[in-house]
């Protein structure tokens, strides 16, 4: 059997795990967490990675307990927790690179290969396990014993409950990459709630609206045209590129809504992972909008580092001695950006992210940096109304397609996503012009019917209603939660519906593995 | 050092990092408060404040400070 979080099963085995939960006495229910996560990551992966868990939280347990000690000792500066924290942090990665970052060391094996036969080409054969959920582990044991390292927390005594913060099912293998210090309620005692129960169930049915309605079909149009450019070209480029990114989203949003959905019955927060990102107004907010917790690791545990080492405070100087102080601190941000970008791309385990995303925003958000001053000038110039309602839809426009064009390399690879690009340019240059495959009804050998087009646009206008909600109301459900009862339950049995009657599940049909599944 | 000389000290770095010299910060003052402070600029932030002071923050109280009033006190607390 295998359990993905959209399947039956899954809805089964949250169930019973949460009669159980609310049922034994309160100090225990942290066991019945741990419990109900070692089932779900036996039925959800391989058991045997379940060892790569335990590695990776004994490294965390014992660096931490000892750093305690040491400190203890020695005071507070002490060098050798330096050395334990390095030692503890290098394992993770090592074990990491090993099982998630096959692509740069198969890539380094076949550089060395090309030059002279080494013995080391065997390992290219070797079938890794398939460590489900290690990229997001792996991040929070790292802040973790980071945090304890920098003093921000006391070091957990009891390993198993560590345990538990490493291996939570229901962000096991997708995230959010939580902190330490705000899963402590992992420990604490939970009452049965109506609104937690109320509230996550509504979460969680949002989540496979988004998943089971929206994605599956989105996907079906997208890969249909990826998988065949030769016939599908011109405008059918177009599609493709722009329906990625809500295909992306609604898969991605929606996992995280039925993660902390799920999180939320058992009556623990999750930090959000998504803040309407596509109502961003420039590709700096975007980045704080999408995969938010994501982007709090990076900053928290490499650029904030990285900018306060020695070695880069001496590069700050420098730059500021010689380009002077505007150009100087310009060149210094760029390098720290650089670092984290790739730290980014390197986690997401391949070259294409690398190139599509990295390095694609690290040009975009550094030539903003540059050029916002100027392009301030311009606007003014030309007494464009920058606070009016056309004005932010055409940003945001400029922000999905910059997006679009970037996640077209990682979801396609560099060469493939270089060939979509030109096919769809071919339409500007007048090459292929075939706008009537609009109206003509040629979508439908994509494998999808107008009912399925008009579901993507149902859904996609339901999308924007809840995004505007959510930024007016901080949550929809805060504006929902004050609305008539009559006109609640309206609204939640006709997204059950939808969800039941349009949704794509059954034991014939098998869902798209979560895009995010994969690090 | 008291509390007023920090804070004579700490305006001139604030001026100095946001290129703005009508900066002036009081004990509630925080990010949202004056243009250009994000999670980038804090680090500039405290960079400048490691040099002007000469020691260094420890990693923990970075992200932890919440307004300029803590980040007196953490100086305060390290200049003893």
């Amino acid at each position: 059997m295998y359990m993905t979080i959209t399947s039956f099963q899954f809805l089964v085995f949250v169930t019973t795990a949460l009669m159980i939960y609310y049922l034994v006495p309160k100090a225990w229910q942290w066991v019945v967490l741990l419990m109900s996560s070692l089932f779900f990551y036996h039925y959800a992966a391989s058991t045997r990675t379940i060892l790569f868990l335990i590695i990776s939280t004994a490294t965390a347990y014992g660096s931490t307990i000892w750093m305690d000690r040491i400190r203890e000792k020695k005071g507070e500066s002490a060098k050798s927790v330096t050395a334990l924290t390095v030692t503890a942090l290098s394992v993770n990665i090592i074990l990491w690179f090993i099982f998630k970052g096959y692509e740069f060391w198969a890539a380094a094996i076949k550089g060395i290969e090309h030059f002279h036969s080494t013995p080391l080409s065997g390992l290219l054969d070797v079938e890794l396990v398939a460590a489900l959920g290690m990229g997001y582990y792996t991040l929070q044991v790292m802040g973790y014993i980071l945090d304890c390292s920098w003093g921000m927390i006391k070091p957990q005594k009891n390993p198993l409950k560590l345990f538990l913060f490493v291996c939570f099912f229901p962000q096991l293998t997708t995230g959010p990459i939580s902190q330490y210090s705000q899963l402590e309620t992992l420990y604490q005692k939970h009452n049965i709630r109506y609104e937690n129960i109320t509230h996550g169930a509504q979460r969680i049915l949002w989540g496979f609206l988004k998943k089971l309605v929206l994605a599956e079909r989105a996907g079906i149009i997208v890969s249909g045209i990826t998988g065949n450019l030769e016939h599908y070209n011109g405008y059918y480029a177009w599609i493709a590129i722009l329906l990625y990114p809500i295909q992306m989203y609604a898969d991605f949003s929606g996992c995280m809504d039925i993660v902390i959905g799920v999180a939320e019955m058992f009556d623990i927060r999750l930090a959000e992972n998504f803040r309407n990102p596509f109502f961003s107004k420039s590709s700096q907010e975007f980045w704080q909008r999408w995969h938010i917790t994501l982007g709090a690791w990076a900053r928290n545990y490499v650029l904030y580092p990285l900018m306060k080492s020695k070695a880069m405070i001496g590069f700050g100087k420098f730059t500021k001695k010689k380009f002077g102080k505007k150009m100087g601190k310009f060149v210094a941000t760029s390098v720290s950006m650089f670092f984290l970008w790739m730290v980014i791309g390197i986690w997401h385990g391949g070259f294409r992210f690398i190139v599509g995303v990295s390095l694609w925003y690290w040009i975009i958000l550094m030539m903003g940096e540059l050029m916002s001053p100027l392009f301030g000038k311009i606007t003014t110039k030309l007494g464009f109304k920058t606070d009016s309602f056309s004005w932010h839809l055409f940003q945001s426009s400029r922000t999905y397609v910059i997006y679009a064009i970037g996640i077209t390399f990682f979801s396609e690879g560099v060469k493939k996503g270089l060939l979509l690009l030109r096919t769809a340019t071919g339409v500007i240059s007048k090459e292929i012009s075939n706008p009537w495959i609009f109206f003509d009804g040629s979508i439908l050998n994509l494998g999808v019917t107008w009912g399925d087009i008009n579901l993507i646009i149902i859904a996609v206008i339901l999308l924007i209603i809840v995004g505007v909600l959510r930024e007016k109301y901080g949550y929809a459900r805060n504006w929902m939660d004050k609305q008539s009862f009559i006109f609640r339950w309206s609204v939640w049995i006709v997204l059950f519906l939808l969800v039941l009657i349009y949704g794509k599940y059954g034991p014939e049909y098998h869902a798209e593995d979560f895009i995010y599944q994969r690090f | 050092m008291t509390r007023e000389e920090v804070y004579e000290r700490l305006n001139q770095v604030f001026r100095d990092v946001f290129d703005d010299e009508t900066i002036e910060v009081h004990d509630e003052t925080t990010a949202d408060d004056i243009d250009g402070w994000d999670s980038f600029e804090h680090i500039n932030l405290m960079v400048s404040v490691e040099d002007e002071f000469s020691f260094k923050i420890p990693m923990g109280k970075v992200v932890e400070m919440k307004n300029v009033g803590e980040m007196v006190d953490i100086i305060l607390k390290l200049g003893e």
